[in-house]
């Protein structure tokens, strides 16, 4: 873990028991975040993403492995976690029509977090409510009396980030927020989002299954598929050299616009097969079953990860080890 | 042009509800050749659903009433044919793939039984009476096509045991199942991962190629209609705004809302994403005068509130509805 470092997850594990088995949702990632970052946890329905998320929120404490926040394990339950700590670390969840409470005005929602918190008097936080409309570009007057249903998805996305910043927090965890929203709407957030964190210097861990997206938003990149990690790479470096045969199978799966982002995209490799259920999950790499690529060790033995340049890790028998070329 | 395969001319569309009367459709233009892919690109709430459903003559009436124009196919009006005559069209000509999967099929009949009931009904309409063999026969043979793996044992299954992407390939397998001529896509990726999504437009495209079918492709994702059409109408607000060859289209965007939106696209060579486009979808119940979209355009006139813009030419292909690219004429 290095002295940078915000949050690291080591070895983090999440199963759930079921009857029809042990879903291991999140199966042993390692992951550090530098302050100040943007890391895109990126990965299809079902790869373990938003329940990694849920742990760092303390949603669900951890099967095993540890989950270390400015230096301190978090791992524990959620009751037991400092009101300090929840006040640092917060959550954005994907669909504002559902995590906004269609009952209250915009004004009771925004004063929930601060009441919790005690923070400042009653006349601090009607100042603090209209700043933190004003820094998501909402003008007070005309949102704070506003429910929730009289304002447009990407208007109650915005209202959702504000809960998020009322505690001045040093880390957000931004769950596919503009999944939901059209692409008009989306570069809006997007932009208010980037501003945020080099105003107040927040950190965050941006989950999404949009890598187009990512390309533009986040400083670091993380591609999960079934629980683990396939690699993680700076963005500019991801983007232009891909390794694992996953990544490259979802980069030249993504329909494009422009003849200049076809010439960027990695050889098309063919997509084949679903990500399988993470009840039974295959025997050794996880993905050999729809891997191109697939050497007769991939079935029976689990890559490790692998620390390559530019501080990339991937996890393939392709790349273990020796350096060889794609 | 004589080759036109579907033609909708000045379509509107309107629902009746409690507050008054939504005007959504406001004029749709729109044509498909013979064996080609068109896109219908907007984002939600634009009415393209509502089009679909207009072709398809599937709208609830009342509350949704058609005021005026025409859908031709084959040079006959959908909107004047008898039920019965609908019925045969839907049978053998038209068929569709809905954004939700689960919302098509049926939860309580297995795989093969919907798949079954579809490739008989559409034999009986063809004045054949199928076998039990053939039927079956072909039912599996549908879902090969579809690059399912082991067809015998899916249309045992219902579908609540199958995965989303299985789901969908079942349903394109039953859209095309019946030799259909002109297939409405309606969002049929939308709500599925993008390798997955890859595979099921290949398949489709792959397809549509054998069959020589056309497609009208309705999605909000530009980048799958760069791929998957050859033709692309863009929408907003219950009117087509501008048309042409979707490639030089997506290049060389003119109409002021195609250029926001395609400027808000991330895109893979990471120069950031604009700010989009401001305001909202107006509401139907009092629309703005003129153009539709002038509230949000960075460009509007003065005439743009006073008269809806007729299509201009910018090539002999490509057409714009806005003022903007009057002045040439």
């Amino acid at each position: 873990m290095s002295a940078m470092s915000i949050l690291a997850l080591e070895e983090l594990v999440k199963h759930f028991p079921t009857k029809r088995g042990v879903v291991r949702a999140v199966d042993g990632i390692s992951l550090d975040i530098a302050a100040g970052d943007t890391l895109g946890l990126v990965g299809e329905s079902g790869s373990g993403k938003t329940t990694t998320a849920q742990c760092v929120v303390g949603i669900y404490p951890p099967t095993s492995g540890r989950i270390v926040f400015e230096g301190v394990p978090i791992g524990m339950a959620f009751k037991q976690r400092s009101k300090e700590l929840k006040r640092k670390i917060r959550i954005v969840f994907q669909d504002p029509g559902s995590s906004l409470n269609p009952k209250r005005t915009i004004k009771q929602i925004l004063s929930v977090p601060l009441q919790v918190h005690g923070i400042g008097t009653r006349q601090d936080r009607l100042n603090l409510m209209n700043h933190l409309l004003e820094m998501v570009e909402l003008p007070p007057a005309d949102y704070l009396h506003k429910h929730p249903q009289a304002i447009g998805g990407g208007e109650k996305q915005m209202v959702a980030i504000a809960r998020a910043l009322a505690t001045n927090p040093r880390f957000i965890v931004l769950d596919e927020p503009t999944s939901a929203l059209d692409v008009s709407v989306q570069g809006k957030i997007i932009n208010v989002l980037i501003r945020l964190r080099e105003e107040l210097g927040l950190t965050y861990l941006f989950i999404t299954h949009d890598l187009s997206l990512m390309r533009n938003v986040a400083t670091r990149v993380a591609i999960m598929y079934l629980g683990k990690l396939c690699e993680v790479a700076r963005t500019a470096a991801f983007f232009r050299s891909p390794l694992h045969p996953y990544t490259r199978m979802l980069l030249s799966s993504i329909p494009v616009v422009t003849d200049e982002e076809e010439v960027l995209k990695p050889k098309k490799i063919v997509s084949q097969g679903e990500i399988p259920s993470p009840v039974d999950v295959p025997p050794g790499c996880s993905f050999h079953l729809r891997c191109p690529e697939r050497l007769p060790i991939c079935s029976e033995v689990d890559p490790e990860m692998t620390a390559h340049e530019d501080g990339r890790v991937v996890r393939c028998h392709l790349f273990n080890g020796s350096e060889r070329a794609c | 042009m004589g080759d036109r395969l579907l033609d909708i001319k000045d379509l509107h569309v309107g629902f009746r509800v409690f507050e008054g009367n939504l005007r959504v459709l406001n004029g749709v233009q729109l044509d498909v050749k013979q064996g080609e892919r068109v896109g219908l690109v907007g984002e939600t709430g634009c009415g393209k659903t509502t089009t679909v459903k207009s072709i398809l003559r599937v709208l609830p009436m009342p509350p949704a009433q058609i005021t005026g124009g025409r859908i031709m196919y084959r040079e006959r009006d959908i909107l004047e044919m008898s039920r019965g005559a609908m019925t045969a069209l839907r049978r053998h000509e038209l068929t569709a793939v809905f954004q939700d999967p689960l919302q098509s099929l049926n939860p309580v009949f297995t795989i093969g039984t919907q798949l079954r009931d579809i490739v008989k009904d559409s034999a009986i309409g063809r004045g054949k009476r199928l076998t039990r063999r053939a039927v079956e026969a072909r039912c599996i043979q549908a879902l090969r096509e579809t690059g399912m793996p082991d067809p015998e044992r899916i249309m045992t299954n219902y579908p609540v045991q199958l995965s989303g992407g299985m789901r969908q390939r079942i349903c394109i397998a039953e859209a095309l199942s019946t030799n259909a001529n002109l297939m409405l896509a309606d969002e049929p990726t939308t709500n599925l991962d993008v390798t997955i999504q890859d595979q099921i437009l290949r398949k489709l495209d792959q397809l549509v190629e054998d069959k020589g079918a056309s497609v009208v492709m309705i999605t909000h994702s530009m980048g799958v209609v760069r791929d998957m059409t050859q033709r692309v109408n863009i929408m907003y607000a219950g009117n087509i705004v501008e048309t042409g060859p979707t490639r030089k289209l997506l290049k060389n965007p003119k109409h002021p809302y195609t250029q926001g939106l395609m400027a808000s696209v991330p895109k893979l060579t990471g120069e950031g994403v604009s700010d989009g486009i401001a305001g909202r979808i107006p509401n139907y119940l009092e629309p703005p005068s003129g153009c539709r979209f002038h509230p949000r355009c960075p460009y509007q006139m003065s005439a743009c509130s006073d008269e809806a813009p007729p299509f201009f030419d910018i090539t002999d292909a490509h057409k714009v509805a806005c003022y903007l690219y009057g002045g040439e004429k």
